[in-house]
């Protein structure tokens, strides 16, 4: 007995000691990399790094370096774990010169020093006019510098399998309560049918749907973040479904883009989609047998006024120990503004693009054979125009998410409800915030 | 008063094995040879790894000010434990996984040692061809199982449910009150072959003599089983015990996969998930701490129920 308590002693005195030597080699020295950087050309030829998950990227990449020979960028795909590899090398002090960040993850990459800003390009700052407005003022946070540029977006509409809508004489919805009404009358023709699916597992999904309502979840003024994701705007989208969800209204069991879903799709079970412009080739690809079914019309709204949300979307960012800057801006202009690139990342990632000169794109203004034809991509451009410029993501966004989707589940499970899940959401985004020692306080 | 002695030879005998060796200067050569190979990925990859997260549980993040401010870290004494203990998911997580491995652990290994006991009977025919369609699932990763059995609890594809449905039953596996019962299916059709394989090589480890003098004394089947074998085998029950009670506490592939299927686990359902999600929030202090206050429970409990079974097993 004696031999194991001094054995345990000693092994707890051997951990005490290697934390006090390890305290005495604290580095709290913060390094600010925040200052605008210079931005000299480089004498001779430059290897730029380029990290992202879009699928056919390689491509694109291929077509810069045969262009520019003294520029070379060398491309990673990180889609397996995008976050996590980003991270791990910003903490190694390895982080590539570009990486490929979603808006709503800025914020919280922009806490971590990741960034660095590229204002000391002239270039960088004229890049502005080129953006669809709102995507410019996320990755250049308000103006406070140029740390990315926009890549994709995902404005929001509603899709609609016509046929179904049809067959039991539903207008197109207008507004939310056309929508409910829609629903009522569905559900009331056919138990098995619903009008869509309401996944509490995706809170990038429903925070499309609260931008929608101008729901301004954070705000900085006065040295603190103005927490306010609870606002009341955010609670009539959360009680509007939480209608739908108790009237049995909306499927609650589907989670968005899996197997079971394109199976309540396939059985002709679910007669429409609140979905984001990306999603037009999900159904494509994986409902071939519906083609000409379907139809994409604007999202319902909740005044008489156009309005739109976005659900997801991306930047590619200047990741802080970027030493070529010059030609980081260059490459990146050209990546995310250039009519023949735009083109092929359309055509190959599916990417909507954030530019404005992407509307122009030839594939983009032509009709899509899945959907009868139509020109949907102008219901998404007329989207694109209508989503509040004002929305801003949180610096601990994928933590408030993570709070919000438990609630949320817990709510569709019958215990409390969306609203509830609001404010839960609220306490986790002050709670964390605290937690990374950003100041922060209840809004509104 | 009477263990001491056998002890002190111990000691006495180790030392002088220690004093032969002294000035051997080839032989130490040898051994640094030999155990350089273990000790060297062992520091580098478990002690470093281990100490590291030790060290990042001990700091805290601030900041300069301003909307982005910058950040750095400094030490911050038992900040980050304090939260732990604090954290009421923590302990819902801990707790449910309690309810997970007091039900599921005994279920396991019963079935376990069952299962051995009958593949040990000359009774039972086809021996190789059971023993190893029993450790199959072993051999399948654990996301693997889970995935495979997602399809299966999926009200919408399984050929299970639907079964069911046609004899007049209706089974949510993935309700609330069921899922953990769901995970605990799948963690019991992973493990039950492997705990008894460990069983069983020891049961096939006892001389048959006895079993011999056992039937000389009038003992049946049964009587030989549960007297005779299973004692004998305690010391594999016991480790395989402590197996599975490590393996509870670390349960993470099953709820993780089923989560992505059932809105009724939460991102914090298990400890581990609950590390995950705040590391995955880049609170590496926080998660760090988290790891570690469930290594201490793992280590207090294996080594609690191994102190506590040696002794009454009388090992």
């Amino acid at each position: 007995m004696s031999n194991t308590v001094t054995r345990i002693s000693l092994a707890a005195v051997a951990a005490a000691a290697s934390v006090a030597v390890l305290a005495g080699c604290s580095s709290p020295a913060p390094s600010s990399d925040a200052s605008a950087s210079s931005c000299e050309p480089a004498k001779g030829k430059v290897t730029l790094q380029y990290w992202n998950t879009v699928p056919g990227m390689d491509k694109v990449v291929a077509l810069w370096n045969k262009k520019n020979p003294d520029i070379q960028v060398q491309m990673k795909n990180i889609s397996n774990d995008q976050y996590g590899t980003i991270g791990n090398a910003l903490k190694a002090g390895k982080a590539p010169e570009l990486a490929q960040v979603g808006y709503d993850e800025l914020p919280f990459l922009r806490t971590q020093n990741a960034f660095v800003d590229a204002s000391a390009c002239s270039a960088a700052t004229a890049a502005k006019s080129k953006f669809v407005p709102w995507t410019w003022s996320q990755s250049s946070f308000g103006g406070t510098g140029v740390f990315a540029f926009p890549q994709d977006t995902g404005p929001m509409a509603l899709y609609v399998r016509s046929d179904i809508f049809k067959k039991h004489g539903l207008d197109i919805p207008k507004t939310w309560d056309d929508y409910a009404a829609d629903a009522r009358k569905l559900h009331k023709d056919d138990p098995g049918l619903s009008i869509t699916f309401f996944d509490p597992n995706n809170a990038e999904a429903f925070n499309g749907l609260l931008w929608q309502n101008s729901a301004e979840m954070y705000k900085y003024s006065g040295d603190k973040w103005h927490v306010s994701v609870a606002s009341d705007q955010s609670k009539q989208v959360a009680d509007y479904w939480q209608k739908m969800i108790d009237a049995k209204l909306v499927r609650t069991d589907l989670a968005h883009g899996s197997t079971q879903m394109y199976t309540a799709y396939q059985k002709n079970q679910i007669a429409s989609y609140v979905g984001a412009a990306w999603g037009y080739s999900m159904f494509r690809d994986n409902l071939p047998d519906q083609a000409g079914k379907w139809s994409i019309v604007p999202m319902p709204t909740w005044g008489s006024s156009a309005a739109s949300g976005d659900w997801g979307g991306s930047t590619v960012a200047f990741m802080k120990g970027n030493k070529h800057l010059y030609e980081s801006v260059k490459f990146n202009s050209w990546l995310n503004t250039d009519p023949e690139a735009l083109a092929l990342e359309n055509k190959l990632g599916g990417l909507y693009p954030a530019a404005t000169a992407g509307s122009e794109l030839p594939a983009l203004s032509q009709g899509v054979p899945y959907y009868n034809n139509e020109k949907i991509f102008d219901v998404f451009a007329d989207s694109s125009k209508n989503i509040d410029t004002n929305f801003s993501w949180g610096p601990t966004q994928k933590t408030v998410n993570l709070s919000l989707q438990d609630a949320m589940a817990k709510a569709t499970a019958g215990s409390g409800t969306l609203s509830d899940a609001l404010s839960a959401a609220q306490a986790t985004a002050l709670k964390s915030m605290k937690d990374q020692a950003i100041p922060a306080t209840a809004g509104k | 008063m009477t263990d001491i002695a056998p002890r002190a030879t111990r000691v006495v005998t180790s030392t002088g094995g220690r004093r032969r060796h002294r000035g051997g200067g080839p032989r130490a050569g040898t051994i640094v040879a030999f155990v350089t190979p273990f000790f060297l990925p062992f520091v580098l990859f478990y002690l470093v790894p281990v100490g590291y997260a030790i060290w990042q549980s001990f700091l805290v993040v601030r900041r300069t000010g301003g909307q982005y401010g910058t950040s750095y870290t400094t030490f911050g004494g038992f900040e980050q434990y304090t939260k732990v203990f604090q954290n009421d998911e923590f302990w819902s997580s801990i707790g449910r996984i309690g309810l997970f491995g007091v039900v599921q652990v005994p279920v396991m290994l019963f079935v376990a040692l069952v299962m051995a006991l009958l593949l040990d009977t000359p009774l039972l025919k086809l021996k190789a061809f059971f023993r190893i369609t029993a450790f199959m699932p072993y051999a399948v990763p654990g996301v693997i199982a889970a995935i495979m059995w997602s399809y299966l609890y999926s009200p919408q594809i399984s050929p299970l449910v639907d079964g069911l449905k046609s004899v007049g039953l209706h089974p949510d596996f993935l309700g609330p009150g069921a899922v953990l019962w769901s995970a605990a299916n799948v963690s019991t059709w992973l493990w039950t072959g492997y705990n008894m394989l460990i069983m069983f090589s020891a049961l096939q480890s006892i001389p048959q003599e006895l079993y011999e003098a056992a039937k000389l004394d009038g003992a049946s089947n049964w009587t030989i089983a549960w007297q005779i074998k299973v004692p004998i085998i305690a010391p594999s029950i016991i480790l395989t015990t402590v197996f599975s009670i490590i393996g509870t506490l670390q349960l993470y592939a099953e709820p993780a996969v089923l989560r992505q299927i059932s809105s009724n686990i939460s991102s914090t359902y298990t400890p581990n998930m609950l590390a995950y999600a705040v590391a995955s929030g880049n609170n590496y202090q926080q998660a760090a701490a988290i790891s570690v206050v469930i290594a201490v429970i793992t280590f207090v409990l294996s080594f609690g129920f191994m102190r506590l079974t040696s002794k009454k097993a009388g090992l």
